[in-house]
Order: C-alpha cells, then sequence, then structure tokens
C-alpha cells in the first residue's frame, strides 16, 4: 500500500507556469499568504455572520416573506425592533466588509497561484481532498464577490435569482474555509513563529529578501526569486490602501451629512436635490409600473382581520387619526441608509380598528402588481411596536410618488424593502 | 496513527472536516441548482469566476506589471529607477482596483435600469473614477519629486 501516497502522476507539461522556476516573486511565500489570511478572516467573519443576519431580518418562516425554499432554517430569533438602526448597522458592515476584503482577496489569490499549477499535482489523499475543497473556495469567493459587487450596483447580468443564487454560494464558501483553515492553521502558525507577526513589515526594498520556504512543507515560496522590486510593507499598504478606501466608499452610504461625500464611487451617495423628499429611492413609483389612477383621489386603505374585510380608509380618514411621528432609519440590503423624519398612524391602531390585537401579525400588500417584494409580513414586536407607522408625511410634508404616497410603511429596524410603499392593504391574522 | 498519516497523508481531523466540508459545499451546490431558473447560469459563474480570474485576469495583469516594469526601469535595479516604478504601480493598481469594483457605474452597464430604479442619472461616476485616478498619480508624483533628492543622492 506504499503506493497510495504515490498515485499516478497526472500527464501535465513540466513546463511554463508548472515549472517552479517560473514563479519569480521574492515576495511570494507562506509569510505573505498567511499574513493576508490574517487579515481577510476577521472581514469575512463579520461579512459572514452579518449576511446570515440579513437572512433572519427579512423573517422568511412568516407569511409570504420566504424568497425562496432555503432547505436549512438558521435563524433562531425573532428580529427586534431596537435599535431602531440595526438592520441598517448590520447590512451596512456585510457591504462594507465585503468592499473592503476585495483587494486583500486579490491579493491573497495572487500569492498562493503558483500553487494551482503545482507538481506533482496530487502528492495523497489528503491533498486530493485540499484541492477539490479549494477549487469550492476559491470558486465560492469570487462568485459571491462579484454578484454582490454587481448587485449593489443594479446591475444584474448573471441569469439566475441573485438572492438563493448568494445564499447559497455563501454555504459552499463557509464550508470550503472551514477545512481551509483546519488545514492550513498549522502552517500559518508557523509562518509566523518563524518569520515573526510583523517583523517582515520592517524591511525597506534594501532588506528585503526572498521569502524562505517553511522545511517539510509545500508553500509558495519562490525556488528561484527575481530581485525584489517592492518591499512586503509596500506591496501589503498598497492593498490597505485599496481596502480603506472601498470600505470608505461603502461607509459614505451608511453615515449621513457631509461624510455622504465618501461614497465618491459608491451607488448611493450624495443625495438627490434638497427638499423633504430629498433622500435615497429603493424603486421609483415609474419603475414599478402602478397606475397613477391607483394613487390618486380614490385610493383607500383596506383594513382586515383573519380574512374579514372591516374597513376601507380614505386619505384624509387616516389624516384624521392620530398621528406619530418617529425618527426611524430605512437600512438597504444593498448596504446604504438614510434616516428621516416621519409621520403617520401607527400600525397597532389600525390593527384596533380592524378588530384584531394590537400586535397581531400582519401582512402588508402594496399596489405594485408584481414582484415578490410587494408584500412583507411583520411579527408581533414589530406590529405591536408603536413608531411602527402607516407612514403618510416625511419631513412634515406629504410623501413624494417614489417615496410610496399615498402611504407607506415605516417600522424600526425592518429591512428596507419590506417597509412596504403605496400600501393598498393592511391584513392582520391569518388570512383566509 | 502513523499508518493512517501514511495511507491518507494527514490526520485524522484533517479527512472529517474535508469530508464534511465537501459533503455541505455539493448539498448547497445542489439546493442552487435546483432553486434556479436556469441553473447551467449559476454553473458559468461559479466556475467561470475561476478560470476567467485564474487563468485571464491574473495573468494578463502579471504580463502588464512586467511590461511596465522592464519600461521604466529597463533591467537596471537603480534605486532612482524602481523609486519611478513604484510610483506609477502604486496609483495605478489602487485606480484599476476602483475601476473593477465599480465598473458597472463607472463604464454605465445598466444606465436605463439605474436611471429607472434610483430616480437619478448615474453619468458623474466616470467624471469622478478619472478624477481620483488624476488625484492618485499627480500625488504619487509630486512625492516623487519630494524624494528625488535624496534618492538621486543615495543612487549607486
Amino acid at each position: 500500500m506504499a503506493d497510495a501516497r504515490r498515485p499516478p502522476t497526472l500527464p501535465l507539461p513540466d513546463a511554463g507556469p508548472f515549472r517552479a522556476s517560473f514563479w519569480r516573486s521574492p515576495l511570494r511565500g507562506p509569510w505573505l499568504a498567511s499574513f493576508l489570511s490574517a487579515a481577510l478572516l476577521p472581514l469575512i467573519v463579520v461579512c459572514a455572520v452579518t449576511g446570515l443576519l440579513s437572512h433572519a431580518a427579512y423573517e422568511p418562516g412568516l407569511g409570504n416573506n420566504a424568497l425562496f425554499d432555503e432547505g436549512v432554517d438558521l435563524y433562531f430569533f425573532s428580529w427586534p425592533v431596537r435599535p431602531a438602526w440595526l438592520y441598517a448597522v448590520t447590512q451596512g458592515l456585510h457591504i462594507v466588509t465585503g468592499l473592503a476584503a476585495v483587494p486583500i482577496l486579490l491579493a491573497k489569490l495572487w500569492a498562493v497561484i503558483p500553487q494551482l499549477f503545482e507538481r506533482p499535482a496530487v502528492r495523497s489523499i489528503a491533498h486530493v481532498v485540499e484541492r477539490l475543497s479549494l477549487a469550492l473556495l476559491v470558486g465560492g469567493s469570487l462568485f459571491l464577490f462579484a454578484t454582490g459587487v454587481l448587485n449593489i450596483q443594479l446591475w444584474y447580468p448573471f441569469g439566475f435569482s441573485f438572492v438563493p443564487a448568494h445564499y447559497y454560494a455563501a454555504f459552499v464558501f463557509m464550508a470550503a474555509l472551514t477545512f481551509h483553515i483546519v488545514s492550513k492553521v498549522a502552517t500559518a502558525r508557523r509562518a509566523f513563529r518563524e518569520r515573526g507577526v510583523l517583523r517582515p513589515l520592517r524591511d525597506d526594498l534594501e532588506h528585503t529578501e526572498p521569502e524562505p520556504a517553511l522545511e517539510g512543507l509545500h508553500t509558495t515560496a519562490p525556488v528561484s526569486a527575481a530581485p525584489p522590486t517592492m518591499s512586503r510593507r509596500l506591496l501589503l499598504g498598497t492593498v490597505g490602501a485599496g481596502s480603506a478606501g472601498l470600505a470608505l466608499m461603502g461607509l459614505g452610504q451608511v453615515a449621513g451629512g457631509p461624510f455622504r461625500k465618501l461614497a465618491l464611487l459608491a451607488p448611493r451617495g450624495d443625495g438627490p436635490g434638497d427638499g423633504p423628499n430629498a433622500f435615497q429611492v429603493n424603486k421609483t413609483f415609474k419603475s414599478v409600473g402602478i397606475p397613477k389612477a391607483d394613487v390618486g383621489e380614490g385610493w383607500r386603505l383596506l383594513i382586515s382581520s383573519d380574512g374579514g374585510l372591516r374597513r376601507a380608509l380614505s386619505r384624509a380618514d387616516l389624516l384624521a387619526m392620530d398621528q406619530v411621528t418617529a425618527d426611524l432609519t430605512i437600512g438597504c440590503v444593498e448596504g446604504w441608509s438614510t434616516t428621516q423624519r416621519w409621520t403617520g398612524v401607527p400600525i397597532a391602531a389600525l390593527a384596533r380598528m380592524a378588530g384584531a390585537d394590537p400586535g397581531a401579525e400582519v401582512e402588508v400588500r402594496s399596489l405594485q402588481p408584481a414582484g415578490v417584494l410587494r408584500r412583507a409580513t411583520l411579527n408581533a414586536a414589530q406590529a405591536g411596536d408603536p413608531r411602527s407607522l402607516l407612514a403618510l408625511k416625511v419631513n412634515g410634508a406629504d410623501l413624494s410618488l417614489d417615496h410610496g404616497f399615498p402611504a407607506r410603511l415605516i417600522v424600526p429596524a425592518l429591512p428596507g424593502v419590506h417597509n412596504t410603499k403605496w400600501v393598498g392593504e393592511l391584513a392582520f391574522g391569518s388570512p383566509a | 496513527m502513523k499508518r493512517f498519516r501514511s495511507e491518507y497523508g494527514d490526520n485524522p481531523v484533517h479527512l472529517v472536516v474535508g469530508v464534511v466540508s465537501l459533503a455541505v459545499g455539493v448539498w448547497a451546490l445542489y439546493k442552487a441548482l435546483g432553486l434556479l431558473g436556469i441553473p447551467i447560469n449559476f454553473v458559468k459563474w461559479f466556475a467561470g469566476g475561476v478560470v476567467l480570474h485564474d487563468l485571464v485576469f491574473l495573468p494578463i495583469y502579471s504580463a502588464i506589471g512586467v511590461l511596465v516594469a522592464a519600461a521604466v526601469t529597463g533591467g537596471s535595479h537603480s534605486r532612482l529607477r524602481i523609486a519611478a516604478l513604484n510610483h506609477l504601480r502604486v496609483p495605478a493598481l489602487l485606480s484599476a482596483l476602483a475601476l473593477l469594483v465599480w465598473f458597472p457605474l463607472i463604464l454605465r452597464k445598466a444606465p436605463g435600469s439605474f436611471e429607472r430604479l434610483t430616480g437619478h442619472a448615474n453619468d458623474f461616476y466616470l467624471g469622478r473614477w478619472l478624477a481620483l485616478c488624476a488625484v492618485l498619480f499627480a500625488g504619487s508624483a509630486i512625492a516623487f519629486l519630494l524624494r528625488l533628492r535624496s534618492l538621486r543622492r543615495s543612487a549607486p
């Protein structure tokens, strides 16, 4: 059985990139790969956790909220209403950490590219398992970052539904990453022990030497290095600057006031003009295809309880009820947010009027003719919170059509797109 | 244990975690393919990403890097030449990164849908990116000029 460790050699050429001496950069090696991984890991962990939290925040277990069949329920709690900016922060972090990880991931892939071509292509069964997993790791990471980065820029060239694809690719990636950490942590610790965690950053160009291999391990340390033309700290400083720059652009979309200007190239930077309704629009009125007449004088809000229709209210009826004003944040899944002052009727008051318990689950239905997100079901805490409003005004003025006139939902900590616009109906309790 | 290591190539934990990880990966791929209308598009993007990055994108930017380095240094490794090279490399890498991440906005890949959805045009991103490039390259050039004297003095 001694052959098990020496499987038949694959007929790969022994030239070009398949020859170890092809890879000449003196900077590549186990320390560089480990350092980049150590920088990447906390960003990836925050990005993964906030991604899963976002899935939970949509409350896929409630009503018609599920966007697809999950196959596994990974949410163990009801999404809270406090703090009101919770979703804006978790999702802002998802996008900011994702953006910040991009240059580090690219540098990491550059640092380990020789291993794609290493020979022998297969050293042992363990090596086969690792290489298969690496295909999923690299494929999964590129897939997640590419689809995420395109999605926040509202460009959807992929020809599949973003949410389930991004969700399941994340499981492929997280599983492969877990194994990658288990199989590589010893190498990283050894690289840091032998070279120091930060020591190689002290070397300027004159003192930059090719990275030595770790004895007994297959690493990306060069066998015949070219003379260095860049120090490790300049390379990593450039990567870090790129990472910080992208993070600031992402943060600019979350921050208010003058910090909005930081979102130089990000899609939801400085606001569109001045005025009470001049803040970011997720989807304009024009884009959703509601006939103009449906939101005119004849508009009525239907409220029902357990399937029985109780009332049809005009906008004047709603304005005649007790109005509540609250400062609430719209946090978009695309990583931008905006806080405004909303005025309207509490959902709980409309529940009482419909004959339902205040705090009964409610499905909020838009006049939008199509799209899975034209309705949203609120959990008991969201439906019962006194700040959960059917908003009629924003910053003292009537809502604009783009912001949901005649009436829209606004609920603390609710994912942005669930704050349904152009509301036509509130169905309390279990609909018939 | 020694026998396991020599047969398998690593310790048993490696095998267990590896197999579980691959199983979860295959399950998730299976779920994704079952849910999506056109599964081949998912496969194209998943596998295509690796091929495009590893066999197209990385070789091309490496080759550009080698060519630029040769053009700037002319094969010489004088401190001055290498400093000049790096004062080009850093702004070039950062500009390219910004373009890579934000190209759908900069190159207006979806002008119609962006404007229809958000209510405003995305025609200013190219200008902003060019301005960012200008600031990066100009800043780097100024830094190089400021270093020039000390570089000349210590040049071999």
